[in-house]
């Protein structure tokens, strides 16, 4: 595998979830940036609000001068009110952008990944689960890239602003907002920390929940059937009971944090508003106390709410953080996999426009294999899910285009594993498998339940076929034995399959997947029980369509169906491999 | 959302009054904080002045002290149990919505079940669900909170200034209710527009990962991504001017407070000015301004949520399932029972003759016929899994121990208990003790053993490491088809039904092995009404076993 040898550039592990969200952070940081310019920018504009509206007080209250003594203050005023509104909004925007670029960048990942990976990886078994990690869980990182990172520089920035403005005024107030504005963030981290924990947890069981529902609710004729619906009503009820407890534990702790915070912006602006008063009634005299006016005072305790509430607003999106972290630490595990092969990577690098897609995909139709004919070559193979168990081994065979290799077998005895090492899904646990095209070349695989789409009997076969015209599939079809579809009862082509396969017999629905393959017929064709759920009538037809793949392909068979021992070349059985070296020819 | 709206006030009434409570004493405490400060500096500065200009001035320093310490802690404690206290109602209220959907899921027939795919039942159960606690804390709590305070400020100031009163409650009023008005109407039809695009999304993401192994052999994994892309394109446009619509009227909103805060501030400084009120009552009437704003600001962004809401609302409507009560079946079964169908769409041999099909008890009855005969709609009959209006269409007849009986009943309800093994396999996910287990209650584990030797898989548990606690995976891939297969065989052999339905039992089980199970359980089902579902006489069949038979080619 010569592709493999080409290293690509280190692929980044992500350690925690935080590194992950950092990672992707980072490609849209300018927008993220002129967020937080933003936001700076609107602190600003908010000290001169408010400092112009104390000296107007001062200026009307204490010195008794008309409001329009100065006019340049009232201006002042209203014009940076506006300034501060109108930088808020900018603020958002540029967040908001941000975010829906990251999501979307992270969404094309995780499909890249899902797309690198073999598709027996564990974390595909529920497609449900995964498709919520990719729906929902990625939906609530929104809070985190819009409002938290650019809250999490500004909480740091207007602070410091109005701090200067403070100290300006008074030290004192100054010392004192300084002394509490350190114990804010520490208390937030131990509270955070654990509301973490609790996060990751709540996103997982949301996750196992929905996997859950999705199950029971597809197996709820099983269930009717078997009149076990109050024992699972019992188990949705436990589920959702549970699901409650912990977010609201969760909550408990979230909220903590903003509580904290609430309390010293309360006790701050209790605490400035009497020492002010007190000073301005001249019950204080140290310290800098009298020096306080109306003008600073009023600006003091105005200002000290403002202080804080860039730290309150970065603990309310702290579950929006925290969301985000837990639903990133979920994606590890796909973003941490070793890539599989790059099998489909190669074949499609650089394809990023629909013209370039739809030209390889062609080509794959019109060259599926050289002048050479294609080759299986297994070599001391042993075949299993881990090393501590291993379903069969030493299985040695050669298979050449123009042959049917039938592989049989007790249930359970690993023909479906074989030809998933076969597929190239599995890692042979020792021994290897050559083929020829490569592994970088569409083969055909289909599994013992074929998928197939909740949408018309076209778009089925064109998914596989993009090239095949509707006169081809016409022919393919009536040849596998399924006329009816044409009949007065379907509706030709555009025949619906539901998602249990409505409408359809099982045989029907073995069949319409096989159709898809000889439309768009692979150098490698591997086959789980193709007819197991077929009638003698039925059977034929895929006995003639297996017939004339196997002409210019090699045909991989899994089957307990003997009479396609008949058209086997090959011939492995996986019960006897001991003492007969793997294959008999047949 | 209506409806929903409805059965939140009905059941948690209670719960909602002392919820809007806690948050109105915590919206309360913070203002009357701000404007209590800001009077009592600004009358300290005002009597500091006087006494330093040897006025002699009784002044209580005390009294409002207190009020101000009071407020900071009734905030802070206010808030921390209103959000607990509202969190809570409405996740219990999220848990019975969850509870009473599948219960009512499940009282679907079978038919009107599959029509709808499962990707969205999912997508109704927990995100739906999860939509609706904006009914509480965005749509509700919110807005009456913010009218309440309004009024509360407008008793206050009516005291001191009754004409300035009116107008400020006027103009607040004015700009909460229009705030909220405005944003339902422009963000409504994006809200529901980018709610659909993810549930969309979510059924292409399963399906997509459902066709992997296929669409992965063939390297089309990329290409079929694009019905995914397409739609996600799609969203990032819906949200970014879903997203920017709502910080417009978030602007106009506080364009509103500024210019509102401007001409309060000019008309207190003025009155100072001529003496109408005092200094420190003039600050503390821009303070509570101030305080007001804060509160109305949040109104945009909670109802930028009512479309997403609504979509969910709406999907989630009762109207949606027309639910049919299940009726009891009858204690005794039939000793035979004979259905005649006639012009059955799928069955094609009904049409060309009426098909009669006779059930005797404690016979074994074969169906045979090539796939797409309708052997699966057969079965779907005659165990009560089909509608009942379509039943009426094509069953003629019902004649129950030679009587004739109401073709509504349709069959299944003729047999207290039935078994119907099914062309599919259904391994929920949970242990292997609770897939043979499902619905018993309490069973020993000597019956499950004894099973699974019957179906021969004994062999196989034993060397599972978890043994019964063996936790069969999602799609069941840990375990082959043919295991699987056991696994609803042996699951029958655990119950009494009295009419069984295998529906080509042995698929995926090779024939020596079809036949040493048939053997092992025969006995059990010599017991019974069997119906047997095959393409012809099956070869596990031994040719002694006396059988009836239904052609259907």
């Amino acid at each position: 595998m010569l592709s493999d040898d080409k290293k690509r550039p280190a692929k980044q592990a992500f350690l925690t979830g935080r590194a992950l969200l950092n990672h992707f952070a980072s490609d849209k940081k300018q927008v993220l940036w002129l967020s937080v310019i933003a936001g700076t920018l609107a602190t600003f504009f908010l000290a001169m609000q408010w400092i112009s509206f104390a000296w107007l007080v001062e200026d009307v209250i204490i010195d008794q001068h008309s409001f329009t003594h100065q006019p340049e203050w009232l201006i002042l005023f209203i014009c940076s009110a506006i300034g501060r509104v109108v930088s808020t909004r900018l603020q958002t925007m540029f967040g908001q952008n941000a975010s829906i670029a990251i999501r979307s960048n992270i969404r094309k990942k995780l499909l890249f990944l899902w797309r690198q990976q073999s598709p027996l990886s564990s974390h595909l078994h529920s497609p449900a689960a995964a498709a919520t990690q990719w729906v929902e869980d990625i939906e609530s990182m929104d809070g985190y890239f819009s409002k938290y990172w650019p809250q999490q520089m500004l909480a740091f920035i207007s602070p410091l602003i109005i701090l200067c403005v403070v100290a300006w005024l008074n030290w004192l107030c100054a010392v004192l907002l300084l002394i509490s504005a350190p114990l804010i963030p520490l208390f937030m981290i131990l509270v955070g920390m654990g509301a973490e924990q609790l996060n990751q947890k709540y996103s997982l069981i949301r996750q196992r929940l929905a996997g859950h529902f999705l199950n029971r609710v597809a197996n709820l004729t099983t269930i009717k059937l078997l009149h076990a619906e109050q024992a699972v009503f019992g188990e949705v009820e436990a589920a959702s009971d549970s699901y409650r407890k912990i977010i609201t534990k969760t909550l408990r702790v979230a909220f903590l944090s903003s509580t904290v915070l609430e309390f010293f912006t309360s006790v701050a602006i209790a605490s400035l508003a009497i020492y002010i008063g007190f000073s301005l009634y001249g019950a204080i005299n140290w310290g800098p106390a009298s020096s306080i006016t109306l003008f600073s005072g009023l600006l003091i305790l105005i200002l000290a709410p403002e202080f804080f509430q860039p730290l309150r607003n970065l603990s309310q999106y702290y579950h929006d953080k925290a969301a985000a972290l837990g639903a990133a630490n979920n994606l590890l595990e796909v973003f941490n996999e070793e890539p599989k092969q790059q099998s489909e990577d190669q074949v499609f690098t650089e394809t990023k426009t629909d013209a370039k897609l739809k030209q390889i995909t062609d080509k794959q139709n019109i060259t599926p294999f050289p002048n050479q004919q294609p080759l299986l070559n297994i070599h001391n193979l042993a075949i299993g899910y881990s090393p501590d168990s291993v379903l069969a081994e030493d299985i040695n065979l050669q298979v050449k285009g123009g042959q049917l290799l039938a592989i049989t077998g007790e249930s359970g005895a690993g023909k479906s594993t074989l030809l998933y090492t076969l597929a190239d899904y599995l890692k042979p646990l020792k021994g290897n498998v050559v083929t020829f095209p490569g592994k970088q070349m569409p083969i055909a695989y289909l599994p013992q339940r074929p998928w197939l789409k909740n949408a018309s009997v076209l778009s089925n076969l064109e998914e596989f076929a993009p090239n095949a015209t509707q006169e081809q599939m016409r022919e393919t079809l009536i040849e596998l034995g399924l006329k009816e579809i044409f009949g007065k009862s379907h509706n030709g082509l555009n025949t619906m399959i539901g998602e249990h396969g409505q409408g359809f017999s099982g045989g029907q629905l073995q069949r319409l997947a096989l159709a898809r393959v000889m439309l768009n017929p692979t150098a490698i064709i591997l086959l789980d029980e193709p007819t197991a759920k077929l009638d003698l009538i039925s059977k034929e037809y895929i006995y003639s369509a297996l017939k004339k793949l196997k002409s210019n392909a090699i045909v991989v068979v899994a089957t307990h169906d003997l009479a396609l021992l008949d058209i086997a070349d090959v011939h492995l059985d996986l019960n006897q491999r001991e003492g007969v070296e793997g294959a008999v020819l047949v | 959302m209506r409806y929903w709206f409805n059965l939140l006030y009905k059941t948690q009434g209670k719960r909602i009054f002392n919820g809007v409570l806690l948050a109105f004493i915590t919206a309360f405490s913070g203002v009357s904080l701000l404007m209590l400060s800001g009077w009592f500096i600004t009358a300290t500065a005002l009597a500091g002045l006087s006494i330093s200009a040897g006025l002699i001035i009784i002044f209580d320093m005390y009294m409002p002290g207190s009020g101000i310490r009071f407020f900071a802690l009734s905030r802070t404690v206010g808030r921390y149990v209103e959000r607990l206290y509202n969190h809570d109602t409405i996740l219990r209220l999220v848990s019975v919505f969850r509870l009473h959907l599948f219960k009512r899921l499940s009282a679907l027939p079978m038919q009107q079940l599959r029509a709808t795919t499962d990707s969205e039942w999912l997508s109704r159960l927990t995100a739906d669900l999860d939509a609706l606690d904006s009914l509480l804390l965005r749509f509700t709590i919110p807005p009456i909170i913010s009218i309440l305070l309004i009024i509360s400020a407008a008793i206050f100031v009516s005291f001191i200034w009754p004409e300035l009163a009116l107008y400020l409650a006027g103009f607040l009023l004015f700009c909460a209710i229009s705030a909220i008005t405005l944003t339902i109407k422009c963000t409504k039809k994006l809200g529901i527009r980018s709610a659909s695009l993810l549930n969309d999304m979510r059924a292409d993401v399963i399906e997509h990962l459902s066709g992997r192994l296929e669409l992965k052999s063939h390297k089309l994994l990329q290409h079929h991504e694009r019905h995914i892309l397409k739609r996600l394109d799609e969203l990032d446009d819906t949200q970014a001017s879903m997203f920017s619509r709502i910080a417009n009227i978030q602007l106009l909103l506080d364009f509103l407070m500024v210019a509102g805060l401007s001409v309060l501030t000019i008309v207190v400084l003025y009155s100072v000015q001529i003496q109408v009120i005092d200094g420190a009552v003039a600050v503390m009437l821009v303070l509570m301004f101030l305080g007001l704003t804060e509160v109305l600001q949040s109104l945009p962004s909670q109802f930028s949520a009512w479309g997403k809401t609504y979509f969910s609302a709406q999907r989630l409507r009762p109207e949606n399932d027309n639910v049919t009560a299940i009726k009891e079946p009858n204690k005794y079964p039939a000793k035979s029972l004979t259905i005649t169908l006639n012009k059955h769409p799928n069955i094609a041999i009904s049409q060309i003759k009426p098909l009669d099909v006779v059930l005797n008890e404690n016979e074994l009855l074969l169906i045979s016929g090539r796939s797409g005969a309708g052997k699966s709609t057969l079965a779907n009959i005659l165990t009560g899994m089909t509608d009942c209006t379509e039943i009426k269409r094509s069953i003629t007849s019902i004649v129950v121990d030679g009587k004739a009986q109401s073709v509504d009943l349709g069959v299944a309800n003729r047999y207290p208990s039935i078994g119907y093994v099914t062309q599919s396999n259904s391994v929920l996910t949970g242990t292997l003790a609770y897939n043979l287990s499902l619905g018993l209650g309490d069973i020993s584990e000597d019956k499950l053993w004894t099973v699974l030797q019957m179906v021969e898989l004994d062999a196989w548990a034993h060397k599972l490491k978890n043994g019964m606690d063996t936790w069969l995976g999602d799609t069941g891939d840990q375990i082959s088809g043919g295991q699987a297969r056991r696994v609803t065989l042996a699951r029958l052999l655990l119950r009494d039904p009295k009419l069984v339905v295998l529906d080509e039992p042995f698929n995926g089980i090779d024939a020596l092995m079809a036949a040493r199970i048939w053997h092992n359980i025969f006995s059990w089902l010599k017991q019974r009404t069997v119906v047997l579902l095959s393409h012809e006489r099956p070869a596990y069949l031994p040719t002694d076993v006396v059988i009836q038979q239904v052609r259907l080619d």
